[in-house]
């Protein structure tokens, strides 16, 4: 040991580490600040409260992809299933706001009745309301805790937790990697958003849940302006939250460990790392992300249905993150912000037809098109994605930046000053 | 002399071609070994097996003290129990700093939860030094691993073994594209590191082996062929049959 290391060495605070997360912090207020401003509930009304929401759920959008940079672009698995966690987020939180509505519905119906309404009738008239479409009235038991706000955000968490815990136990400890991986996260969403499309599934089959956006109790008079923006705070709330635990994640040594699984498992293994155990952390912690990200985002879009969970879904998620960049937190952020936007820009009918004279290009119907190539584009000339544009920016400001990872085995042993 | 390493009668079959035949091997505590044999010969296989990437067909192999089997025992276990292992290929984290990949080797908790909170140490920092000094990367530390020679990079690799503090080193062609004057302080390395534990070394260069001057493992087709010291193995008839290929 050297002594000139007796002095004990200060060490920066994860701010000072991190300048990133102060930075997409204050910007992430300032946006909130500047969308309720704008926005009818609380300020000038400029922005549409459909518009409102829209950027409310893009911050979700936004929160998810964190998540999938997490498990993607910091661990290296290519999880094309956390759209599923994203959906059961919803589902969980959209069966409280469906009963809790329809038993105030009820509860106004029957108070004219002559005779006093029993608990029983009460749930069978709820029972009717929600499951006739599917020809049913009775409640099934896995709405045995819909009645209960606490009970129901506990799910919210607990059944994608479990559900990924369960799954990535199975797949990481039969050491399943790779492209197999993604084609097994592939096959449990695909298995999953089958399941729901039954009618029998409980959760009304190819209906979905609706009337989401609407708050039950005492928050049922609130008009849906102010509520938007409620929501759009809670979700930037929640991305800023996810945001900070994503960075304190993959900093220091616990992310050392992560990026060493995605560049060389077994280097890791041999180091005494139990790479499963990691793997399994960052599968069931990012699907729980997703699932809070899934729950903010379907009271705001009113309606849930199994064709969200579907695998294309999954499939966008990473389009988007590899589009903003992976490996960087706010890469993943500005991708799924960029495209999502853009997506219902081209498809909400916002972008000009363009007439060629012998065709006339549609956006509804090229979009996907556009999107695709990009994708291909991205990976193949700007592997970096958007959020490498940074590194250009604070590139001067940087030493030691030579990336000369091409002095391999084949160059021999040839020095970095050796070179011209 | 108390034996650390302990493998019986191994034998290992792929897809019908015996790689390992019943081999066994011993090692002391603290002692230098070289393995030296042919392409094929089973050099690797030997190293899969200790570090519990390849299970045997048959056999046994003891560790320790306590006689702990290792075949019982998972990769990260096996590295927890001390045996640490140096790849051919330099097998560093080349996006990462040197010090983030010898931090990553220290010898610390290896649960994720203790991993997550870790906090870095004023002794952990010390440790990092010294080794950086023993390696010859102290100027390099904020430097990349993926901007390193190649011969750096081995040296890393040894860097980040001795980091992990085991009691068995077993070390892949540790000079494998290094010019003299490197090859000569990995030879400094190694044998500083032999006085307090067990290095085996895995080596085609007869020089290498000349210079660590240690006893001398000879594996032919699976099996020990000769043991001793170089002089002996190398006038041994057999070892001359197979190397010339008579």
């Amino acid at each position: 040991m050297s002594l000139s290391m007796s002095a004990p060495v200060r060490r920066k605070s994860f701010l000072a580490n991190n300048p990133s997360v102060l930075i997409f912090l204050s910007l992430l207020a300032l946006f909130t600040l500047i969308a309720t401003v704008l926005g009818e509930g609380f300020g000038l009304g400029i922005i549409s409260t459909s518009f409102i929401k829209t950027l409310g759920k893009t911050l979700c959008l936004c929160l998810i992809a964190i998540a999938m940079d997490l498990v993607w672009g910091y661990c290296g698995i290519l999880s094309l299933g956390h759209f599923a966690f994203f959906g059961l987020g919803g589902y969980m939180i959209g069966m409280w706001l469906m009963y809790e509505r329809t038993k105030g519905i009820v509860l106004d119906s029957l108070a004219n009745a002559p005779l006093p309404a029993t608990p029983e009738e009460v749930r069978d008239a709820i029972g009717s309301q929600i499951f006739g479409v599917v020809g049913g009235s009775d409640i099934p038991w896995i709405w045995g805790f819909a009645d209960s706000l606490t009970l129901q955000l506990l799910l919210v968490v607990l059944v994608p937790g479990l559900l990924a815990l369960v799954f990535g136990w199975l797949a990481f400890r039969s050491r399943v990697t790779g492209v197999y991986l993604s084609i097994l996260t592939q096959a449990m969403t695909l298995a999953l958003s089958l399941y729901l499309f039954q009618n029998d599934s409980g959760l009304r089959g190819n209906n979905g849940l609706s009337g989401l956006q609407n708050l039950p109790g005492a928050a049922s008079d609130v008009p849906q302006a102010v509520l938007s923006v409620w929501f759009l705070w809670a979700s930037a709330l929640a991305l800023g939250l996810g945001y900070l635990l994503a960075a304190f994640v993959v900093s220091g040594k616990f992310g050392s460990v992560v990026r060493g699984i995605r560049d060389d498992e077994a280097r890791v293994r041999f180091l005494g790392y139990d790479v499963e155990g990691y793997k399994l952390f960052i599968f069931t912690l990012t699907a729980i992300i997703a699932a809070i990200a899934g729950a903010l985002y379907y009271p705001q879009a009113g309606i849930i249905n199994p064709a969200e969970v579907a695998p294309i879904a999954s499939i966008y998620l990473a389009v988007w993150v590899a589009i903003g960049g992976r490996g960087r937190l706010y890469g993943a952020v500005i991708g799924a912000a960029f495209v999502s936007l853009m997506s219902s820009w081209f498809t909400g009918g916002g972008a000009p037809d363009i007439d060629l004279g012998v065709y006339v290009v549609q956006w509804t119907d090229w979009w996907l098109v556009l999107l695709g190539l990009s994708f291909v584009l991205v990976t193949l000339f700007v592997p970096k994605g958007i959020g490498g544009l940074v590194d250009l920016m604070v590139r001067n400001a940087r030493v030691n930046d030579r990336h000369g990872a091409d002095f391999g085995p084949d160059q021999g042993s040839k020095r970095e000053e050796e070179q011209p | 002399m108390k034996t650390l390493l302990e493998v019986s009668g191994v034998s290992v079959t792929f897809d019908g071609f015996r790689a390992i035949n019943n081999l066994s091997f011993q090692i002391g505590a603290a002692e230098m070994r070289a393995i030296i044999g042919p392409n094929g010969a089973g050099k690797t296989t030997f190293m899969d097996i200790v570090t519990g990437k390849t299970r045997p067909d048959e056999g046994r192999v003891i560790w320790g003290e306590r006689s702990d089997n290792l075949l019982k025992m998972s990769e990260s276990q096996i590295a927890r129990a001390g045996v640490g292992r140096k790849f051919q290929r330099p097998t560093v984290f080349e996006d990462q700093s040197v010090r983030e990949n010898l931090a990553m080797a220290l010898r610390n908790d290896r649960q994720p939860w203790k991993v997550l909170f870790y906090r870095k140490t004023d002794e952990g920092a010390a440790r990092i030094e010294a080794l950086a000094q023993q390696i010859g990367l102290s100027s390099e530390l904020t430097r990349k691993a993926g901007e390193l020679s190649h011969g750096q990079k081995q040296w890393l690799e040894i860097g980040m073994l001795l980091a992990q503090d085991p009691r068995l080193l077993l070390v892949d062609e540790p000079a494998a594209g290094m010019t003299p004057a490197e090859r000569d302080h990995t030879t400094e390395i190694l044998k500083e590191a032999a006085k307090t534990r067990a290095v085996v070394v895995v080596e085609h260069d007869m020089d290498f082996v000349e210079k660590l001057n240690c006893k001398v493992t000879v594996l032919h087709e699976g099996s020990v062929l000769a043991e001793g010291s170089l002089a002996h193995v190398t006038s041994n008839k057999n070892v001359i049959d197979v190397y010339l290929g008579r």
